[in-house]
């Protein structure tokens, strides 16, 4: 990654848009990791989560011509375009919700999965963040974030009532977003 | 709701965990559109939410990259672009709601209105040229309907004019003879006029004051002529008689004399309906 060209935003998105793929060669090695990081955590899958991801690229480059730079940033469109593909999956199987949710719940602290770590993966940065939220917090955002739960369904994975999860959410993403930016 | 309380009302949270009601999703995407400070809020939230996502990245394996190569090289409708609809691909609907539908309902709204007043104004313009009109006809047919009033009074008093400039041109002619006749006897109130130009014989009779006869009656003018009476003619009351009636010739007359006869005159005269006599001056 150090050799390769840097781009600003606005040179990405004409770039992309005049299909050049050096351009997506670029955009590929700079989000990959984080697009496949939210992959395998929604679908807690390491056999599908490759396809997956594969099917995430295809789709941003069929669909470049939608993105409209006024709505929001490049990485926020793709980031969206991951996440909605693979909860749609993990929707979609045949499973309890329970069973599709379970590593959230179970292995919420495991920084390190089964699978190999991004080099460029800010460990300290990572870890100073856990130390600040709660389990429970934790399990909360990535309830949420990653497995698209609605909040019935999250009052009703972790035994608390409805306005409390609402009221402890908050707290969470207001927590997180005060670690994030200090 | 002002932005200062909105960002801290905790919606924000809830929308960047995605649990927040769809109610609480347009109103924050209202108040987005509104207030920049509150857009400016969530784009902090999602920036600390996508930087929480990207320290937990992981590298992909590396034949991916060369498996997604291969399949946009070798797909050549992958190139140009599919137009296949995908809830995946919608980016958040930051401003979208108000940008794609209020202004069309508003420019729908707006030329509707402009027409209407519009028309409005058309219809009072028109309908006041339609008044004006019609007055302008009205007024036209008034000044038609005089003017043909106007014009035949005008030829009644040229004819009259006429008749009256004939009138004076023989009771002017030094040849014509006055022969005034005085009402008889009988009928001290009547009152006529000949008017006789010996050299051309043509009487002329002025009616000056005689009652007006019965339907089936008529006035009748005579000349005596050497003491035997001659037929000059009936006349005419009315209006008619205001004017000399021309009436027929004699050569010779020593006096004039009105009776009343039988409508169409008689061929004597009837002495005891006389009413006016007079002899000729000199």
């Amino acid at each position: 990654m150090e050799y390769a060209p840097t781009y600003t935003e606005d040179e990405l998105v004409q770039g992309l848009k005049a299909r050049d793929q050096k351009v997506f060669s670029y955009l590929y090695d700079q989000y990959s990791p984080a697009l496949y990081g939210v992959i395998v955590k929604v679908l807690n899958d390491n056999s599908s989560a490759g396809d997956v991801l594969q099917e995430v690229f295809l789709k941003i480059w069929r669909h470049l011509d939608k993105y409209d730079p006024e709505k929001g940033r490049l990485f926020t469109w793709m980031l969206n375009i991951a996440r909605n593909t693979a909860i749609d999956i993990l929707r979609s199987k045949s499973h309890k919700l329970e069973q599709k949710i379970q590593n959230i719940i179970d292995d919420v602290h495991a920084v390190n999965g089964p699978l190999a770590v991004h080099p460029s993966t800010d460990y300290i940065g990572f870890s100073r963040i856990l130390e600040k939220l709660t389990k429970e917090q934790r399990t909360l955002i990535d309830l949420a974030y990653y497995k698209g739960c609605t909040q019935e369904e999250i009052s009703r994975v972790l035994e608390i009532p409805l306005g409390t999860v609402k009221t402890r959410m908050r707290n969470a993403i207001s927590q997180l977003r005060n670690i994030i930016n200090k | 709701m002002d932005p200062q309380h909105f960002i801290s009302s905790g919606i924000i949270e809830l929308y960047m965990a995605g649990i927040a009601t769809d109610e609480e999703v347009g109103e924050l995407e209202t108040a987005m559109a509104q207030y920049p400070a509150v857009a400016a809020q969530v784009e902090a939230y999602r920036r600390s939410m996508e930087t929480y996502v990207t320290m937990q990245g992981i590298d992909p394996q590396p034949d991916i990259k060369a498996s997604l190569f291969s399949q946009i090289n070798n797909e050549p409708n992958l190139q140009e672009g599919v137009p296949v609809p995908d809830e995946d691909l919608q980016q958040p609907k930051v401003v979208s709601m108000q940008e794609t539908k209020s202004p069309s309902w508003k420019w729908i709204a707006a030329a509707a209105a402009v027409l209407l007043v519009g028309s409005l104004i058309l219809n009072y313009v028109f309908f006041n040229r339609y008044k004006e009109f019609r007055e302008y006809k009205d007024k036209y047919q008034s000044l038609l309907v005089s003017q043909n009033s106007i014009l035949s009074k005008s030829n009644l008093y040229k004819t009259r004019l006429e008749q009256m400039q004939e009138s004076m041109e023989i009771i002017q002619d030094p040849k014509v003879l006055k022969v005034p006749m005085p009402g008889t006897k009988a009928f001290p109130e009547a009152l006529a006029t000949v008017f006789w130009n010996p050299s051309s014989q043509q009487v002329y009779l002025k009616v000056n004051k005689l009652p007006e006869p019965t339907a089936d009656k008529q006035y009748q003018l005579w000349a005596i002529v050497d003491g035997k009476p001659v037929d000059m003619g009936v006349f005419e009351m009315g209006d008619t008689a205001s004017l000399l009636q021309k009436m027929k010739v004699t050569g010779k007359a020593q006096m004039f004399a009105i009776t009343l006869e039988k409508k169409g005159g008689a061929l004597a005269p009837t002495m005891e309906q006389m009413y006016v006599a007079g002899k000729i001056p000199g």
